[in-house]
Formats: C-alpha cells, structure tokens, sequence
C-alpha cells in the first residue's frame, strides 16, 4: 500500500495536542474498519484510515495508531467506502427546458437550496451531486455540489456542459455551429489584433516622424511635451470580448471544460462522431438503458476510445427477445468508464442505486467498475476526481458505513462523514 | 475519429507487410517521430486496396448471363473483374458461395423505414435499424426513401445517399381539372423559356449585350424535367389519366414514371409511345366498372402488357416498408414474391428481375453503379440458396460496397431455417396403381402398339 | 362421330398447349373429361403422386384418377403436358361471400347462436370468380369475430352464374364462435373481459344442453343444439398460447364438439403440442408467423410449428379479405418458406380442411366418387408464378384461362 507508518506517526505530534477529540471539529481521528473499498487501490482488509482536517492523510491495512489518537471502530463487517457521487441529476429541481442552443446556461441559476431532497439524499451516502440543465438541444452547464446537513454547496461551476444530441440535421448542426462560431470569433479577432498592430506600426512611425519634427521644429514645446507623453505611455492590446456563448466552446477546446453528450442509441453514436468531426474536446457519453436498446452496436468504438459513460445499473433485452444484455459490462470489458445513476431520478431512486448496481455485478461486471462507477468516475465526470471518489491520501474524507459489502442485499448507508465530519446515522461503539 | 481508425488499420496492415518482407529487405520505417509515421502509415493504407470476392458461385449479372461456377473481384468495393480463373491478391477477403447463386443486389424503387431517420437521410439515417437488416435479408441493397437513393449500408452512415433527389411528384389527375390546367400551363411556360433561352444562346453569340430571358415565373420543376434533370413521378390508375399523361409527355417531350398504371394494360401502347415507366404492384386489385363497356379494372397482366408495349416496368409490393405483423408475403420483404406475380401474368423471368434491380436503378439514377453485375458497377451483391424468384429461397449473404452487411447465420430471424435444397413441392412420386388401372394401361399399351 | 375424331386430331398434338376450341362456352349438362398433365397430386391418405397422370370426370364426379392414360372413348381430353392438377382448395375461415368487407358481424347480442350467414351470401361475386380463378374451389362462409357466437356459417363453392342452390355444399355448414379480444364488449353488458366472454358461452351451451335433455324445441338453441349432438361443427376464432389453451379446453374437453381452432395467431404455437395432444384440429391464419409476441428474436414460423406439432388435420385460412382470397395458395408458400414442410402446406389447404370439417367424402382430394373439383396450374402450386390454366367445380368447367382470360 501507498503507506509509510511515518505518516501517522508524524502527524502525531499535531495530533496530540487535541487529546481524545470528540468526533466532531476537525481533529485527527482514525478509523479501523474489517473492510474498506478504497476504490483507488482495491479492497484493503483491517483497514485504517486516518482523517485530519476533512483529509484523508493516512491509509492502509493494519496501521499501528499511536495512543491519544481517537479511533473509531467500526463494529465487525462494516465497510467504508467513498460517498457515493451522481453526476446527473436533476433531482430536487423542476421546470421544462428548451430545445434551443443555450450553452452558456447554468444549472446552478435553478437550484433550490432548501428542498429536503438534498437530505434524504445525503442519508442515502450521496456525498456529490451533478445537476444538470434541463431541455435538449444544447441546454447549459451542469453544476457540482457539496451535500451538507446545511443543504447543498457548490462545488464546482460550471462541472460540464451538457449536449443533447439526436439524428437529424439540426441537432448536428448546433454542435458544429458552436465550433464555427469560436472560428469566426478568432478570426475576428486576429484581423482585429492585426489591425491594432497596424495602428501600432503607424502611431510608431508617425511618432519618429514627430520626433524628427520636433529636432526641425522647437516651437510649441509644451504642447508636444504633452503629445509625447501620451505616446510613451504603452498602448495594450484588449481583445474582443466573445459572446459568453462562444466562450462556453472557447473553453471546451481549451479543455477548461468538458462537455457530456446525451445520445439514445448506437446511430446517435454515429451520428456525434460524424458532428464532431475533427474537432478536438473532452467528451463523455450519457445513454438512457432503455428496454430493447441496440448500443452493443458501438460498445466498441465507445470503448477504444475510453469514454466515461454515465448509464443506469440497468439490464436490458437484446431487441426482440428476451435474452438479457448486460450492457454495462460490454461497455467496461471494451474499454468504456462507467458511471451509474439511478434508473429513476427521485429519492427513492437514489435509496436504491447500490442494489441495482449490485444486479449488474451479479450478472457479470467486474466488482471495481461497478465501485468506480459510484464513485471516482463519477467525480472525475464532475472534475472534482482530484479531490473526492476514492480513499486516498490528500482526497476529502466523504465517507460512508456500511453495515456490509455493498453489493450484498440488505446492507444499507448507516453513517456518513463529509469532509471528515458525522453528518448523518451512527457507528456504534 | 475516422482518421483514427484508418491509422489503426493502417498499424495492422503495416505489420502483415512487414512480417512477410524478406529479412534483408530494407526496413519499412526507420527513425522517425511519431507524426510522421502516422503519416506514412496513411500513405501505405492509400496504397492497398481493400479486395473482396465471391467465389465459386452460379453468378448472375442480371443481364440474363450466368457463370456457373464462377468468382466475382472487387477492389475498393467497386467489381474488379467477373470471371473464371481469377487471380486473387493475398489480403482479399474471399467468400466462399460454393453450391449458391449471386445476383446483383435488389433495388427497392420505394421503400418506407428501412434508413430509420427523417427525411434528410445523411444526417438521420439509423443504419443499425432492424428493418434494414430484414431488406437486406430479403436480398435488397439499394432503395428509395424520402425521394432519396440510397445504399442498405450497415452500420455506416457515409457514401449511404447515393442521390439526395430522386424525382419530382406532379400531380395530374382528372379529379382536380384546375390543378391539371395549372400543370400544363407551367410546362407550356418552361418550353416557352426553353425555347427563348436557345434562341438567346445562338443570338449572344453575335451580340454579347443581349439579356438572357428571363426565368422569373417559370416554374423549377417543370424546367427541370423538360431539361431531364429530374424525372417528373405521376401517380395514375384510371385509363384517361394514364392517356392524359402519356399526351402531356409526348407533347413536352419528357419520360413520365407512372405510380400505380393500375389500368395500364388497356392502354399499354400509349405509354410505351410516350417512353412511360411505370412503377407498378401486379397483385393491385381495382374492380372494373359494372357499366363499362370496354376493358378497365385492374388485371395480372398489367405488367406483362406494360413491358410487352415497351413501357419500362419497375415492381413495387403492396407495402413498402418492413411488416412483422405475422400476415407476410405483402410487404418490402418478400420483392422478389411480388414480381412473381408479374411473372404469373406472363412477364418473362428475366423482366421480372429487371424490374426489381436495374430499372428502379435508373428510376433512381443510379444504374450506373446498380441494378447489375459488371465491371466497374459497384460491388452490390447477394448470395442465395437458390432461384432467387423461388419462395423458398432465402439470401444467405448481402454484400454493399464490397463489404459483407449481412450473413444469415449471424441474425436471430433466419438463422434456424437451414438453407434448404430447391424443393420440389412433392419429390417422389408415388405411382401405386391398382390392379384394375394396371390392366386398363395394358389395354392402352395394347391399343397404342 | 365427329367429337371423337376431333379428340383423335387432339391427341395428335399433345405437346400443344390445350387448345380452348373444343369447349363448349356453356354447358348445358355436365361433361364427360379427361384431364391430363405433367403431373397429378391426389392429395389421397397415400399420398398418390402421378407423373404424368390423368383425371377422369364424369356427372360431376371424379371416375377415375391415376397414371396417364389416353382419353377414353365420349370423353373431352384436357391435356396440359407441363402442367400440375391439384383438388380445389378448401378455405374454412373466409368472410368474402358478401362481395365486400362489411355485413358479417351483428354487434347487439354478444350471443347469437340463431343467426346464419346464407342471406348474406353473393354467389359468383366478383370476389368468389376471382377465388375460382385461383383454385380455390370450397369455402366456409362465416360472420365475423365481433361477438362470442355469431352465428351459423355456409359451405359451399365458388361457383359463379347458377345461383346459391347451386353453389351450397353445407347450410348451415358449421357454428362459428369467437374467444379471445375480438368479441370483447364495450357496450355495457356481459362479456367486458374473458371471464365474462366465457360465462356468456357457458350459460348458452348449458341451455343448448339442457333442451337436448328435455327435448325441448327451442328456434333459438336447435343449431347449437346439433353441435352439441356433434352433427354440426364449430370453428372457434381464438389466439394467443392463453386463448388457444382456454378454447381447446372449453370446445373439446368440456364440451365434446368438433370443433376446430381458427388463427391460434401470435404465439400461439408455443402451446402446439398440448393442442396436438388434446387433440383439435388447428385452422391457421391469417397470421402465419410471428416475432413480437414470441420474443425469441427470430420470424417464427407459427403455421411450420402447428404443422411440426402433429396435431390432427392442421389446415390454413386466410380470413378473407384479410388476405384477399385468391392468394390463398400464398398461406402455404410462405409457409413452406419460412421452415415448414411445402407438401404439408398443400395439404392444409385441400384434404385436411375437408376432413376437418368432415366434407372429406366430398373435397379435398382427388379420389374417385369424390367432387370433381379439379385445378390444373402451370407448374407447383404454391409457386406465385405458376398461374392457374383450369378449375372445374362439381364437373364443371368454372375458369379456363384461354377462354375467360387471364382473371389472376
């Protein structure tokens, strides 16, 4: 394990001085737990995590934890892993979109702090949450939140840019309208830049002409004093400001921002290939599992190029049968990054995300997909994989205690920690 | 993402090469950066064409030949060569049709939900759609949707429209005499251009400052069609219809394609006269007219006498799109069974074919790349287990573009019915006759020596 | 004198298409003919195949049928050397003999067991001459499937010009009965759901029982009553694996009727055996394949499955003008396409209706004291280009091609 002893015991020193803290305030307390999924580095057995500050400083297998440190034990069987994050959600949210291009839209402008739903999620062991902008075409930017017993934070704004995109001419052209318009803008704005360049070369030249004047010609000279002064005071350049639509595209190229595009079956996949042409920008796949879908057509394509593909745990049916697919698997064994959300986008939904997960690894997904799928891909989705979805050194301590492995039936969320914190359930000690 | 492709097939094709070079020839690439080995890597997969062919098959070119035994070349999915004997490049990807037939691939002169999408096909094609798969079962390659031709291309949506405008609809009918007058006011305005604009175009040669007539007004699409660029698509069944058509073409000089010519039979030599296709369904039933006294009413003859007259006959089924709802033998999926009915009629066999491959080709325009087998069409192609006419016969392979697009073995629908030899519907006969017969056949014996 | 040395002309040149010269346009009796050609299928319990064969037919009947043979002396020889003769074909679940869709289904009673078809039916409609002209020669004539029972259907042949004494085999030819979503009322009374469709058949068939107990005439009851006496047969609509099972249950091990089962659509053929097993005869059609309900992602073959299945007499229909009644023949092409056995679909279309029905003493195949209802065609029957050259009806000459032109 990425563990050296000297962590603990070197943060010791800071440790002590709080003496035996409470649960609560931010102190060091470690945690000893007969199973962690760290999600990162796999299943460690005898875990001990040790929490500084709402951080993660210290993990592995059968630490030795000096004394003065709390420790919390987690009874026997219990299982702590990273909050669970869903990075499409819509929950807690109303209102019908548009079917217009609209990319500098932001979810974030529709939140309703102070729905309950935020809580219930939170007991659930949702820790993150993405929200995106309701409507097709191009709706807007999704926002990350924090979950907190004080209602929801932003985490980051704006964490993607959502696109809808269907089989049919209009929908491909908004895409590579976007593109064409950051085009148009740059060159625009070089002739622009070319054109002060110009006035630049002119005001220099007629400036030395000036100069040249001003040795023939002494008279006026407080007036030129002034003149010269205006000259060398050095001229900058301030570029177009592009309309915030067009910066929104401006920033996917850049690769400041991310877009996640949703498409319904295997041609929409053809079809987002083709709008996106040559263009260069990170991307990721939204598909709704629906009953009879034909996405095993490109699980292929999807997977060479390793996109992250936010789907439900659902099973579907090969079309026309009753043969089941576990689409989620084909996408993993092909290369694919899965993120699981809820089949249904309610609280209830949320309550049983695990067990539909647990379905899909019952019928065949590898255990750590379907792990990532919950947590680290999903933060990484967000842009927040530096900090959050896994436990890992220097990644926030949102952690949630499971009275059991994840994926068996029954086990449920009986506590949750946010940045180090208790902020729902209990762990009996 | 296509280019990233190409390179991979590139990388694989590179490394065959390289393994099969002899140990001293010199080495492919040397020290090089990455980007130009990607480069040369798009070089060498420009240089090696991708080779295709059917081997050992009755093959049928749709022009009436068949080469027993035979094998079909393509390069690039264009038909390299036909023939016996062929020498085929290392990489070619060979089908081997021993004991099948190959026909050219069926052109549906209409169709309805093969492509999936909406009327701009490029850009919404669903090439995974299952009923394209079922055309393709059904042994067509190449159909009409939304006024547009297109290739049965699966799972690709490039090069699938092979002409985004396929005709234009005039409506010409008696029940609507204005519109009829309309009509023919906009073709008598168009020849009137036609004829300013020829005139002008020998005038301006000596004088450069003269204006060129002016279009304003005239109608595009009766234009068009006088200047055959599109072919005009009528819609008719009634005798004094389908003659005021065939009138109006003779008259303005253009090709009418004729939908339904349900009563064309009586009126055959007219519309063989004025060039006519007609497009037409030989089950169509129309009941004639209690009163009439001369012939009308639809008849099974219908495309027998069409073709017989000279008109130029396309076969459609009573459906055109793909129909699962258990009642079957009338939808796009069973083409070839319709024109059987043509056949029953009394159209020859190979007209038949004809009319479900190289005349809805040209309705289309695109018989220069389908409806038949030659060289240098495109490499359009099925592989049946018998007369593809036969109703018992089922296509074993489609093959578009050079590619392979569908393999009986490999889809769920047919894949449990083994390909069956050409059945005879009772093989053996039973000849038990009694004793009584038996005598009675000496008698006869008796009678005839 | 001079007929026979015109045959003896005749037999000369065999190789000739039949010449439509020696025919009388109407008959005034019924001839005396040999027919000839390439090849003869009885359709007999052996299965007599005949290559080449002739048919002899006299008053109306079939005297004589076996290998060729010359034309006997009084006798009109028919010679068709490429051709095939069949025995006309038998079509159970046919709605065409009011000339037109419509007139089939009195909607006000679900139970109507006192209704008959025979005012409805147009004999020689335009629909039956084009019926004729493609070999179908018997039909049973049926209301429609709008209410449980809707009355008593008629038999009879697609004979056109000498009226409707003429043309009936059978009045009333059989009961027809219909289960499963068709009949299903909304109108407000009994009969919403199944439960209650299968009360309204019970407390009829109990009634019906009941006065052949008592032998109590009744106006209403004395058809059903002699399908309960089995005198009279019963042809039930019904379809999916639930509808089939409850009406092979309610017509056969409940209440002892001949009956038969008509479409058994969708995926009905899951239950096949259970029906071959129990033991009623399957009518088929107009749906002959199947891929939404059965879900196994193939087309499947429902008519090839019913066939496999073993189940005795399993004929097709084509609930015309569901499918229009001339392409029956199409029914046993696709069929035999889409896996099942060609022959047995020929089959299914002639003898096994007949006997399902228990005509087989007068249609259905070609045997000697049986209806002289012969087709010749151009080749296999089942094959759409092979057209039909010749139909004879009770020994009477009905369509000929050459003569009538080509009517399909």
């Amino acid at each position: 394990m990425h563990f050296s002893p000297w962590t603990i015991l070197g943060s010791l020193a800071l440790a002590l001085p709080a003496g035996a803290a409470p649960l609560t305030g931010g102190g060091p307390v470690v945690l000893r737990a007969s199973s962690a999924e760290t999600v990162a580095n796999g299943t460690l057995e005898h875990a001990v995590i040790l929490v500084e500050d709402g951080v993660i400083t210290a993990v592995g297998e059968d630490l030795p934890v000096e004394r003065g440190i709390p420790i919390i034990d987690l009874p026997p069987g219990w299982v702590v892993m990273p909050g669970l994050i869903n990075p499409y959600s819509r929950v807690a949210m109303d209102g019908k979109g548009k079917s217009d291009s609209r990319p500098q839209a932001q979810a974030s402008v529709e939140l309703y702090a102070s729905h309950d739903d935020y809580q219930d999620l939170l007991e659930a062991g949702f820790t993150t949450l993405g929200q995106y902008p309701a409507g097709t075409g191009i709706p807007g930017q999704a926002v990350a939140l924090n979950l907190g017993p004080d209602g929801p934070s932003v985490a980051l704004d704006p964490a993607y840019l959502k696109i809808v995109l269907n089989a049919s001419s209009s929908s491909k052209r908004m895409l590579r309208d976007g593109f064409e318009e950051v085009d148009e803008y740059l060159e625009k704005e070089a002739k622009n830049r070319e054109k002060w360049d110009k006035e630049q070369e002119k005001k220099k030249k007629s400036k030395k002409k000036d100069d040249d004047d001003e040795k023939d010609d002494k008279k006026d000279d407080d007036e030129k004093e002034e003149d010269k002064k205006k000259d060398s005071e050095p001229d900058v350049y301030v570029p177009l400001v592009p309309d915030p639509e067009v910066q929104v595209f401006m920033h996917l190229r850049d690769g400041t921002l991310s877009a996640l595009v949703s498409i319904d079956n295997a041609a929409e996949y053809l079809h987002l290939v083709d709008a996106i042409g040559e263009e260069e920008f990170a991307w990721g796949l939204r598909v709704p599992l629906t009953r009879d879908i034909n996405l095993y057509e490109v699980t292929d394509k999807i997977g060479e190029r390793g996109l992250r593909v936010v789907v439900e745990p659902s099973l579907t049916l090969h079309p026309g049968t009753m043969r089941q697919r576990n689409l989620s698997s084909e996408l993993a064994r092909a290369g694919a990054k899965l993120c699981f959300i809820p089949r249904f986008d309610s609280v209830s939904g949320h309550e049983d995300l695990l067990l539909h997960a647990a379905e899909i690894v019952a019928a065949g997904l590898e255990r750590g997909a379907a792990l990532r799928a919950l947590t680290l891909e999903p933060a990484e989705l967000l842009g927040l994989g530096e900090g959050r979805g896994s436990i890992e050194e220097g990644k926030r301590a949102d952690l949630i205690f499971l009275d059991g492995d994840p994926f068996e039936v029954g086990t449920k969320v009986r506590a949750v920690m946010l940045d180090g914190e208790f902020v729902t359930g209990e762990v009996p000690q | 993402m296509r280019s990233k492709w190409i390179r991979q097939t590139a990388l694989g094709l590179g490394l065959v090469s390289l393994f099969s070079l002899p140990v001293t020839a010199q080495p492919l690439y040397t020290s090089v950066d990455d980007d130009d080995e990607e480069e040369e890597e798009a070089d060498s997969e420009e240089d090696s064409p991708e080779w295709f062919a059917v081997v050992g098959a009755d093959i049928h070119d749709g022009r009436g030949g068949v080469l027993r035994g035979a094998s079909l070349l393509a390069k690039d999915g264009k038909i390299e060569e036909i023939g016996y004997d062929l020498v085929l490049p290392e990489e070619t990807e060979v089908l081997d049709a021993s004991g099948y037939r190959v026909y050219p691939g069926l052109v549906a002169v209409k169709s309805s939900g093969l492509f999936g999408g909406s009327t701009d096909l490029e850009d919404s094609v669903d090439p995974f759609n299952q009923d394209m798969v079922l055309a393709l079962a059904a042994g067509i390659t190449t159909a009409e949707q939304s006024n547009q031709a297109a290739k049965l291309k699966r799972g690709e949506i490039e090069g699938l429209v092979m002409n985004p405008k396929t005709s234009s609809s005039i409506s010409f009918r008696s029940s609507d005499p204005k519109g009829k007058r309309t009509q023919r006011e906009r073709f008598a305005a168009a020849a009137a251009y036609l004829r300013a604009y020829r005139q002008w175009e020998e005038d301006v040669k000596k004088d450069k400052e003269l204006k060129e007539p002016s279009k304003s007004g005239i109608d595009s699409t009766a234009l068009a069609v006088l200047r055959a660029e599109v072919l005009p698509w009528f819609s008719a069944d009634e005798r004094h219809d389908l003659l005021e058509i065939a009138r109006l073409a003779q008259e303005y000089g253009f090709r009418p394609v004729i939908e339904g010519c349900g009563e064309g039979w009586t009126v055959a030599d007219e519309l063989g006269r004025a060039g006519a296709y007609a497009v037409v369904t030989p089950r169509y039933r129309r009941a004639r007219s209690e009163n009439l006294v001369r012939a009308g009413g639809s008849s099974i003859e219908n495309a027998a006498k069409l073709h017989a007259a000279g008109v130029q006959v396309a076969i459609q089924p009573a459906s055109t799109g793909v129909s699962l709802g258990g009642i079957v033998g009338r939808d796009i999926m069973h083409l070839t069974i319709e024109a059987g009915f043509a056949i029953r009629g009394g159209l020859s066999e190979q007209a038949a074919f004809e009319a479900i491959t190289i005349v809805p080709a040209r309705l289309l325009g695109v018989a220069h790349r389908v409806g038949t087998l030659e060289v240098g069409k495109d490499c359009d192609l099925v592989v049946t287990d018998g007369d593809i006419m036969h109703y018992q016969t089922f296509v074993q392979w489609a093959v578009v573009d050079g590619k392979e697009v569908y393999d009986k073995a490999d889809e769920l629908f047919f894949a449990h019915i083994r390909p069956r030899p050409e059945s005879s519907i009772a093989p053996e006969s039973k000849v038990d006759p009694g004793e009584e017969v038996v005598e009675e056949i000496e008698e006869v014996k008796e009678s005839a020596d | 004198m001079l007929r026979s040395l015109f045959l003896g002309l005749l037999s000369l040149v065999l190789v000739a298409p039949a010449p439509a010269f020696v025919r009388p346009a109407d008959e005034a009796a019924p001839m005396r003919y040999a027919l000839h050609a390439a090849k003869v299928l009885t359709m007999d319990d052996e299965d007599h195949v005949y290559t080449p064969g002739t048919v002899l037919v006299e008053d109306g009947r079939i005297t004589w049928v076996g290998p060729g043979r010359e034309t006997p002396e009084g006798f009109t020889g028919l010679d068709y050397p490429t051709s095939w003769i069949t025995p006309g074909m038998v079509d159970l679940h046919t709605h065409v003999h009011t000339g037109s869709w419509g007139d089939i289904n009195d909607m006000v009673r679900a139970i109507n067991p006192e209704l008959r078809t025979s005012p409805t039916i147009r004999a020689g409609n335009p629909n039956l001459k084009r019926a004729c002209a493609a070999g179908v020669t018997t039909l049973f004539g049926i209301p429609g499937s709008g209410t449980n029972i809707s009355g008593f259907g008629v038999l009879y042949k697609s004979k056109g010009g000498r009226g409707y004494e003429s043309a009936v085999l059978a009045d009333p030819g059989g009961m027809k009965v219909a289960q499963d979503s068709n009949p299903q009322r909304r109108a407000g009374d009994m009969g919403a759901s199944r439960a209650g469709m299968g009360w309204n058949l019970e407390d009829i068939n109990q009634r019906a029982l009941a006065a052949i107990e008592q032998d109590r005439f009744d106006p209403a009851l004395e058809n059903l009553k002699r399908v309960h006496k089995r005198e009279l047969p019963v042809l039930i609509h019904t379809a999916g694996s639930e509808g089939v099972v409850n009406t092979a249950r309610m017509w056969r091990v409940t209440y002892d009727t001949r009956s038969v089962l008509s479409h058994g659509s969708f995926d009905g053929w899951k239950v096949a055996s259970a029906l071959a097993e129990i033991g009623i005869p399957i009518n088929h059609g107009p749906r002959t394949t199947d891929w939404f309900s059965s879900r196994n992602g193939r087309i499947n073959n429902s008519a090839g499955e019913y066939q496999r299945a073993g189940g005795p007499n399993f004929s097709l229909n084509t609930d015309s003008g569901v499918i229009p009644q001339e392409e029956f023949f199409l029914q046993g092409a696709m069929g035999a396409r889409y896996d099942g056995d060609a022959y047995g679909m020929l089959r299914a279309m002639t003898i096994h209706p007949a006997k399902a029905f228990g005509i087989d003493d007068r249609v259905g195949s070609l045997e000697v004291g049986k209806d002289a209802d012969v087709v010749v065609r151009a080749g296999d029957p089942l094959d759409p280009r092979a057209a039909v050259e010749l139909v004879l009806i009770d020994g009477r000459l009905e369509y000929d091609r050459l003569r009538d032109g080509q009517r399909f």
